[in-house]
């Protein structure tokens, strides 16, 4: 048996107007989580949907679990769980209905209670899925994703659209999946996600994947492990005088200039010297460590927001 | 303003729905020139009478003959015998026959209105022919009888129209309302996240079209209730024969309204190529009436379709209460036509 769930190799895939996927090559481990992140429209979920055998690629091999699709497509189905970014069911379909019907399709499947349990929808069991919240809707989706025992489970933006608890208890959800020994693929557009629940992650940009690793190496690789930020009030000014003064490079965000640093002790006296000789009128002053947003602004020169 | 710009925007919506805009503007001109092209070498009404021919011939004969000439009915001469086959094969609309000193017309029961039409050109005929012959004070009509090609008698015309309308029905039912669930659905992403289960097309295709049939037949079922509580219209034949034939034909046209659903990418579009398909089996299915002043090519082909033989079997077994073995070759080719389409469904399906 592989050691790898996932291995792609010039992976490519073109809509008559934009090209989505322009050669993506990616390896994931059995037991890990790994992240897809990068910004709307990066091509995360069509590369997620051609390894799900939703989309065929124009080019490239995927060898999924040890298999591939061309000839072993129900074998493959068999063994993962995809979680979609719009699960749409019948709108009267009950969440425990919707578990059975879905877990007799699979040689192999969980019992609807246990599923229910694991997602926190046991209140919701008998609910028509029509009357279910967005967060709940996306737990049974996530929950019919594992209906069938998978090895490996994909889960594409499983929490978009949620409020921030219900982000965590989602979270939860997927750290379970993990410690039950599934290796999981997702997709996120949040850095704060992608850290706190992959193992590795590739960032995509424009269809490419534009750097792999655990999200601490990434950070590490920017040789810029804080950032120094001023915010001001009401929108900042700009900042190229102060910058030519300082001898360092500021970006300009909405209400605050962040100032990437390797040593900020050093940096901060330098700093507020300049700001006093070119009457800066900043409010505040922190020092935080680089993210994931930081390593997408620093490859891409464009935020994962935008 | 803000009618207009409402007014505005659908048109804008709906043309860009290009398969709709396409089939809604060019069906009735393909409508249009496939019957154009198919009668246009017919002249007049084609308006058809058969005409049994007597062992011995009186002058009387010939100038009815002349007279329904005259007045462009299309006579068809066959000895008593030929015209008994052709009756009872239901082609017929209109028949006359010989009848101790006058006539006898005998008129189709499911072809009421070709064979009224007829009847009433013969009538006239006659009225003709007895003037020409002894200018006649007082001229004789032929007596009409309503029969269906079972040989039975009209004596509640519902009773006849109710085995059309049923088999009308269930093919509406299977042609309309299973395709365009199935476009409906899949516009609306409901089956995508089946695409990556292991369930296999043709199981999900087979169970629905089974729903569909269940539901069909229990409406089916209503409505013969309903026909013999209120009209007392009673089914003559077997209730396992009317049931297979209404199993096999429902079948067949929902595995069509399947394989159909996978040419439209919308709800609207499907409309269109529904009715593209809808439309053309039923007027040229010889059923409601008969096509007797299209090119014979035409007939030929209409006879390897699938609607008729569903019609025929259903009203011969309901109305006259006969077995299914003269519909062996009819029911198989509905059956044919059942799985071809039910292959073709499970062939082009998409999920998505």
């Amino acid at each position: 048996m592989s050691d790898s769930a996932l291995r792609i190799r010039g992976l490519r895939k073109a809509f008559p107007k934009v090209v989505a996927v322009d050669g993506v090559d990616l390896e994931v481990a059995r037991g890990e989580v790994f992240g897809l992140l990068g910004p709307n429209g990066a091509g995360k979920t069509t590369t997620l949907e051609i390894i799900e055998g939703l989309t065929t690629a124009d080019a490239g091999d995927i060898e999924i679990l040890g298999l591939n699709w061309k000839q072993q497509g129900r074998d493959i189905r068999s063994r993962i769980g995809v979680q979609l970014q719009s699960t749409s069911l019948f709108n009267k379909i009950t969440p425990r209905e919707a578990l059975e019907l879905y877990g007799s399709y699979y040689p192999k499947c969980r019992s609807a209670k246990e599923l229910l349990e694991l997602v926190q929808l046991e209140d919701k069991a008998d609910a028509y899925h029509v009357t279910l919240s967005g967060g709940q809707q996306q737990r049974l989706a996530l929950a019919l994703a594992l209906v069938n025992d998978p090895e490996l489970v994909f889960l594409d933006e499983p929490t978009t659209g949620l409020d921030p608890q219900a982000r965590r208890s989602l979270w939860e959800v997927v750290r379970h999946i993990k410690a039950e020994g599934r290796t999981v693929m997702l997709t996120t557009h949040y850095m704060d996600e992608a850290e706190a629940l992959c193992d590795r992650l590739a960032i995509m940009d424009h269809g490419k994947v534009i750097a792999t690793g655990t999200p601490a190496s990434l950070i590490a690789d920017l040789a810029i492990p804080s950032v120094v930020e001023l915010t001001f009030e009401g929108g900042a000014p700009e900042p190229s005088p102060f910058a030519s003064r300082l001898g360092q490079a500021v970006e300009r965000r909405a209400d605050l200039w962040e100032i990437p640093t390797p040593d900020p002790k050093a940096l901060l006296p330098r700093l507020l010297e300049s700001a006093e000789a070119e009457a800066i009128p900043f409010h505040q002053v922190h020092i935080r460590r680089a993210t994931l947003e930081d390593v997408f602004l620093h490859r891409t020169g464009r935020s994962l927001r935008e | 303003m803000l009618l207009w710009r409402q007014f505005a925007m659908e048109w804008r919506l709906y043309s860009r729905d290009r398969a709709a805009l396409f089939w809604t503007m060019a069906f009735p001109v393909l409508l249009l020139l496939g019957f154009g092209t198919m009668f246009r070498d017919s002249a007049g009404l084609g308006l058809k009478v058969v005409r049994v021919v007597p062992a011995s011939p009186l002058p009387r004969d010939a100038a009815l003959d002349q007279a329904m000439t005259d007045l462009q009915l299309k006579v068809v001469r066959l000895s008593k015998a030929e015209a008994e086959a052709q009756w009872s094969q239901g082609e017929t609309a209109a028949q006359v026959e010989p009848d101790g000193d006058g006539y006898r017309l005998r008129l189709n029961s499911y072809l009421t209105a070709q064979a009224g039409a007829a009847a009433g050109l013969v009538n006239q005929a006659w009225l003709v022919a007895q003037a020409r012959l002894n200018g006649s004070p007082d001229p004789q009509r032929i007596p009409a009888q309503v029969e269906s090609p079972g040989h039975k008698r009209a004596t509640n015309y519902a009773s006849f129209l109710l085995p059309g309308l049923l088999g009308l029905n269930l093919v509406s039912m299977g042609l309309f309302s299973v395709g365009m669930v199935n476009v409906a659905y899949r516009e609306k992403g409901k089956f995508r996240r089946l695409a990556v289960t292991p369930l296999p097309k043709w199981v999900f295709l087979l169970g629905q079209v089974i729903h569909r049939l269940t539901v069909t037949v229990l409406q089916a079922a209503i409505l013969l209730l309903v026909g013999r509580l209120v009209f007392g219209i009673q089914n003559q034949g077997s209730l396992a024969n009317l049931l297979l034939v209404m199993t096999l034909g429902t079948g067949c046209f929902m595995a069509f309204g399947f394989a159909l659903s996978s040419f439209a990418d919308t709800s609207e579009g499907y409309a269109a190529i529904s009715n593209l398909v809808f439309l053309p089996l039923m007027l040229l299915s010889g059923v409601y009436f008969t096509l007797d002043a299209a090119p014979a090519w035409l007939q030929h082909a209409v006879a390897t379709l699938p609607l008729a033989p569903f019609i025929k079997a259903l009203r011969a077994v309901f109305n006259d209460g006969a077995g299914l073995s003269g519909h062996g070759a009819g029911l198989a080719i509905v059956a044919a036509w059942g799985v071809a389409a039910f292959l073709l469904a499970v062939r082009r399906f998409r999920w998505a």
